[in-house]
């Protein structure tokens, strides 16, 4: 195994094994902005 | 010299997926501006797709590629692309038609100035933007181009490696944004008021269309349909997906959740640092890229926002830096095994080639600096750079271009 290949290791067992220590959840939930989906047509010249 | 249809059919294939890119980074700009702004991020990707598509065949082509004059710009022998037919140039692809691999090489000058426009986003007029786009490919891209691959380049005779772009699309872009965004100063209300993207699904869309473009971007740079293109586009994906992953654990643990538009983002540093590296290294070094992409240009936008720059869009954290890191990685992982006609890199037992990718890396970040302050000066002389404070608050997309992004929506 080459110099590379331990490097790349450690960097996907960093990684990896990272997501086992983050946060199960948000820290805070902001609430959602809710903004109207209705659209009105834009006018277009024929 | 036999044209080969298979490599000429990849080439042109490739160049049209590099053409994606320039649209694509429109949206994936768009998105992350506020929505009085839209219209116009997209329209200055969309304009310099026509603009440099008309400069590369008038001149820039000939600047960056035609015959060395002191190894530092291509003479004008190919102006209007005079003596650039269809019999292969031995020099650059002896498989393909000389004007293959010209509109290949379009659409790299094409992207590139496009990447700053980032810096800039919803400040600068556009005839400014205009201007300043056509002499910075004039005078910073074409002269780094033949740098780095013109035929008797100084940089390519030293054995500078960039396979795709790292030092001359990535660096000298994001180097140059920095600059811009010095130059032209703060967005009103930066650092006061929280910017929000404006549409982060059209930011993701944006991602994933560079994403596949960029397959052409650095597999089309092989310039062959064969082995090393396939190496390309394997290690292309392999970074670009650590990277990916590890920006997004990055920012998890930094923010405390998983961010969308950071998955994006990483995505594009991934892809920014593993292009000068994509036809010299193998899969293990795209892992070690990727993720050395992820931290460092993470890290690069928590020192961006600590020094207060309005590096609107961050093309200096990605691509400034990534590029920077892409192109010394480049000197750390390249193998023969995997391009016989390159070198090795450091942990190959070269460690030669770091120093050479360091004057590249150097030369690159020097011309970048001098010559887009100089050009931002000049434009400035001739067209304010930036717009009315009324004109700004009331969003770009009206001021400038008078139209609406969204009919109906409220502009802010």
């Amino acid at each position: 195994m080459d110099a590379t290949t331990v490097i790349a290791v450690i960097c996907s067992v960093v990684v990896f094994a990272g997501w086992l220590v983050l946060p199960h959840s948000p820290a805070t939930v902001k609430p959602a902005v809710v903004v109207s989906e209705e659209r009105e047509p834009a006018r277009v010249s024929a | 010299m036999k044209i080969d249809s298979g490599d000429t059919a990849w080439v042109l294939a490739s160049a049209a997926l590099v053409m994606l890119m320039t649209p694509a980074l429109g949206f994936f700009y768009g998105g992350l501006v506020r929505r009085k702004n839209v219209l116009s991020t997209i329209m200055h990707s969309f304009f310099i797709l026509c603009l440099i598509s008309v400069q590369w065949v008038l001149w820039g082509y000939s600047l960056a590629f035609g015959p060395d004059k002191f190894h530092i710009i291509g003479g004008l022998e190919w102006i209007g692309l005079n003596n650039v037919g269809f019999t292969p140039n031995p020099d650059y692809a002896p498989t393909i038609p000389h004007q293959a691999f010209m509109v290949f090489q379009m659409m790299f000058a094409v992207i590139t100035p496009a990447l700053i426009s980032g810096a800039f986003a919803e400040r600068q007029r556009f005839k400014a933007f205009v201007l300043f786009s056509l002499l910075w490919a004039t005078f910073v891209y074409d002269p780094i181009a033949h740098w780095v691959w013109g035929a008797g380049g100084w940089l390519h005779q030293l054995g500078a490696l960039d396979f795709a772009g790292g030092t001359v699309v990535h660096i000298s872009s994001g180097v140059s944004a920095l600059v811009a965004a010095l130059v032209l100063g703060r967005r009103i209300g930066f650092g006061k008021q929280k910017v929000e993207p404006h549409d982060a699904t059209m930011t993701v869309l944006g991602a994933a269309l560079l994403w596949f473009g960029w397959f052409g971007f650095n597999a089309g740079s092989a310039l062959g349909a064969g082995a090393l293109a396939t190496s390309a586009f394997v290690v292309t994906n392999t970074a670009t997906a650590m990277a990916a992953l590890t920006w997004m654990t990055v920012s998890w643990w930094h923010k405390k959740q998983p961010s969308v538009i950071g998955a994006a983002a990483g995505a594009v540093a991934g892809l920014v640092a593993i292009t000068p590296a994509s036809g010299f290294v193998n899969v293990m070094g795209a892992i070690v890229i990727g993720f050395g992409a992820g931290v460092v240009c993470y890290l690069a936008i928590q020192l961006r926002e600590r020094i207060h720059v309005d590096d609107a869009l961050d093309v200096w954290a990605v691509h400034g830096i990534g590029g920077t890191w892409g192109a010394l990685a480049t000197g750390l992982f390249a193998t023969v095994a995997i391009n016989s006609t390159a070198a090795n890199g450091l942990f190959y037992g070269n460690p030669k080639q770091v120093l050479i990718q360091l004057l590249a890396i150097g030369a690159a970040w020097g011309w970048a600096i001098v010559g887009t302050f100089i050009i931002l000066k000049v434009v400035n002389l001739f067209v304010p750079l930036r717009v009315h404070e009324d004109e700004e608050i009331l969003g770009l997309d009206l001021s400038q271009h008078g139209e609406p992004a969204y009919a109906s929506i409220n502009a802010n």
